[in-house]
């Protein structure tokens, strides 16, 4: 009998990193160590499970940025490069580990996941790695959602309800044209939510989002069932909220799972660990001491005393984990239930980049969960989608403004590393709008140039910038993304206004900020209700 | 390089993200339950017009924030000044109180007169940092159930585990002291 459901939500976002101009960019190996170490090895996961018969059920949201890329020829060529250069090192690992008992059948472990890596992405999918979500999407196992256009953190945008709106429908127009239907739920990016957006995403038809757990928790009228129930907004789309148990066992610094002395660790990689002369080629670019993901040691304890990794004991480990995180849920929904007219759902959704990359694990221990989850009689697994469609009556009520990242609201997109961005984004923003109303049916040249202003606009409103920043690690990089599509935003909207196109200019942008092939511009059309800042000057005395 | 592939420099332009605009604008944003921020600038025009107004150059006026607070239903509630320099261009507020509505004019003094707004921003919300003091009926939990319930999800939040757990305290010293309730 089900006493409770588990809503497993798996967000995968990167930024839209894409140069051409250089030989070697630092920031696209975000998104080849993603492919390597998180995606196809959830993927391999997923399709095991599958084929074993094994009944799971998760909810997994990729952001259109995320999906651009992975559809995008050029990053495809150059991961291929990537893939088989790491291919090459796992061979020379292997003679270099050669009879070494310790090491060899690590390095040969290193070797067999990239080649099945490479199976995967260039033999069965022809580097297409959409294909395999949509197979599971169609099997029913995985529910396909995804995000704002280009993650924009839309609180600090929504002084225009018309940016909030072309972020949303573009990444759904995106994900239709990609996976050829639209998407049930929306990622809000980072969580944040503004009372109002509820209103665009029914105007949008979404079923559904998902919130912070006090968005829910402090939602008003005061939710009976707390995060344990979803709540229906007045805009008609339901909110559901992150249980908080499910992210401190995965997150807690001191009692989360990835940091469990079996497993592997990160900070120990060859590429700084071996002599330049050796790994100093296969390193991104050249030269440069960074990350290769051969890493060859567990955690072992809290100083740099470091033994090597043992895959055994690690994966007796990621299965003890599993076991104990039902338990915990069997307990969870156990005290909630009691509380409730109907089985609670316990919703817990992780960075997919989690998976893999930081814990080499996770994906195993995503496994061992399915498997014991489909022996288990009180737990079920389900998505959001699935639940609505149970019928439970949902109680009305809206959201409180929140986000999911540090402190809860939008300090980390908006403090004194990043709040210049803002004047800037919000002038930009005001003029898009103002082109699409005063152009309402652009055609050649003209339309181009408010197509490729509006995918400026739209890469400049990427939350990954303010939050580089913020972090300030790679700052240097994310300034200068946010400078140049704003620079780039407003010499086209001035060329358009003076009808002058620079014809060749446009045609190269469009090459390389070229995500998106058929956005509309109207999309920033201007909509009723918005903020009327322009009108409230008041006169001079 | 491949003919049809542009530098970063070449795709920019030669373009220069400006400083300001030349307009008038003063945008509120929200940062938390306690914080704004506001942006500005003054145009050119304004500028000149203020300054002969009061027959002083721009530097040597006194500027301030005043800072609106409205409840629900819209009554305003209080205002404060935030004295400020005529060379800042933005400003952390701190409100202090959650769950209500915020306008600020930016303008100054004239000598020996009262507050002269010249700019006036979009009107923000402050988050609750609390539970909702709205319940509906048809959706009631007895107060034991829900003291139980939001309890333990208070106790295992990581995310908003800071804010919970004050929470959680400021209610044991209400409670010690009689004062309010969770439910």
């Amino acid at each position: 009998m089900t006493k409770g459901y588990l809503a497993l939500i798996l967000h995968a976002h990167l930024p839209y990193v894409r140069h051409p101009e250089y030989a070697h960019s630092l920031e696209e190996k975000w998104l080849f160590e993603a492919i390597t170490e998180c995606y196809i090895p959830l993927i391999r996961v997923f399709q095991e499970l599958k084929g074993d018969g094994v009944p799971f059920c998760l909810t997994f949201s990729l952001s259109p940025t995320l999906l651009a890329m992975l559809e995008d020829p050029f990053l495809q060529e150059r991961y291929a490069n990537y893939l088989s250069r790491m291919q090459e090192l796992a061979q020379r690992e292997e003679e270099r580990t050669a009879g070494d008992p310790v090491f060899s059948p690590l390095a040969r472990m290193y070797r067999e996941n990239l080649n099945y890596v490479s199976y995967i992405y260039n033999e069965k999918y022809g580097r297409q790695l959409v294909r395999p979500f949509k197979e599971l999407q169609q099997s029913g196992h995985l529910e396909l959602i995804t995000s704002a256009a280009t993650h924009g953190f839309l609180p600090l945008l929504a002084i225009h309800k018309e940016a909030v709106y072309a972020q949303l429908a573009a990444g759904m127009a995106y994900f239709e044209q990609v996976f050829g239907f639209l998407p049930r739920g929306i990622w809000l990016p980072e969580c944040g939510y503004d009372p109002g957006f509820e209103e665009i995403m029914g105007e949008l038809g979404l079923h559904y989002f998902i919130a912070a757990t006090h968005g829910i928790l402090y939602a008003s009228p005061r939710p009976k069932y707390g995060v344990y129930s979803p709540i229906l907004t007045p805009g008609g789309t339901a909110a559901f909220g992150r249980d908080p148990e499910t992210s401190h066992q995965v997150w807690s610094a001191k009692e989360g799972y990835p940091g469990d002395y079996n497993y592997r660790e990160f900070y120990r990689d060859i590429g700084f660990d071996l002599d330049l002369e050796y790994v100093g080629k296969y390193l991104h670019p050249p030269g440069l001491r960074s990350n290769t993901g051969f890493k060859y040691y567990r955690i072992t304890g809290p100083d740099n005393y470091k033994e090597p990794y043992n895959p055994q004991r690690a994966a007796d480990k990621a299965r003890e984990h599993a076991a104990n995180f039902i338990f915990n849920r069997e307990k969870q929904v156990e005290y909630y239930g009691g509380l409730m007219d109907r089985p609670p759902i316990v919703v817990a959704p992780y960075d997919t980049e989690l998976f893999g990359h930081w814990w080499f694990e996770g994906p195993q221990w995503l496994k061992y969960l399915c498997r014991l989850l489909a022996d288990n009689q009180y737990i079920e697994m389900i998505t959001p989608g699935r639940y609505l469609e149970k019928g439970y009556p949902l109680q009305l009520s809206t959201p409180n403004a929140s986000s999911w990242g540090d402190k809860g609201y939008y300090e980390v997109w908006l403090n004194g590393e990043n709040d210049w961005i803002y004047r800037h984004l919000h002038q930009a923003a005001k003029r898009m709008i103002a082109l699409a109303s005063d152009f309402p049916e652009a055609e050649g040249i003209l339309r181009d140039a408010l197509t490729q202003a509006a995918r400026e606009l739209l890469l400049a409103q990427s939350s990954d910038w303010p939050f580089i920043m913020t972090a300030g690690t790679m700052d240097m990089y994310a300034r200068a993304r946010q400078t140049s599509h704003l620079t780039r935003f407003l010499k086209l909207e001035r060329q358009i206004r003076k009808n002058s196109i620079d014809a060749a200019w446009l045609k190269k942008l469009e090459n390389a900020d070229n995500l998106f092939p058929q956005l509309d511009y109207h999309l920033f059309q201007p909509m009723s209700g918005t903020v009327p800042i322009e009108r409230d000057k008041l006169p001079v005395i | 390089m491949h003919p049809d592939i542009s530098s970063w420099e070449d795709l920019d332009g030669g373009e220069i993200l400006p400083l300001f605009y030349d307009e008038d604008r003063l945008v509120l944003l929200t940062r938390d339950p306690y914080w704004l921020f506001a942006y500005w600038e003054f145009s050119g025009e304004t500028k000149t017009n203020v300054e002969a107004t009061v027959q002083k150059p721009w530097e040597e006026l006194e500027f301030a924030l005043r800072v609106h607070r409205f409840s629900e239903g819209n009554r305003e509630e209080s205002y404060y000044d935030i004295k400020i320099n005529p060379s800042a261009l933005n400003w952390y507020i701190q409100v202090g109180v959650p769950d209500r509505q915020y306008r600020v004019d930016l303008g100054y003094y004239p000598p020996g007169k009262g507050f002269v707004p010249v700019l006036t921003s979009n009107l923000v919300s402050t988050p609750r940092d609390n539970l909702s003091e709205v319940i509906d009926d048809k959706w009631r939990l007895p107060d034991w159930q829900a003291r139980r319930f939001y309890r333990r999800i208070a106790r295992s939040s990581l995310s908003s585990l800071e804010m919970m757990l004050q929470r959680e305290k400021r209610y044991r010293e209400a409670k010690k002291k009689g004062g309010f309730s969770l439910d």
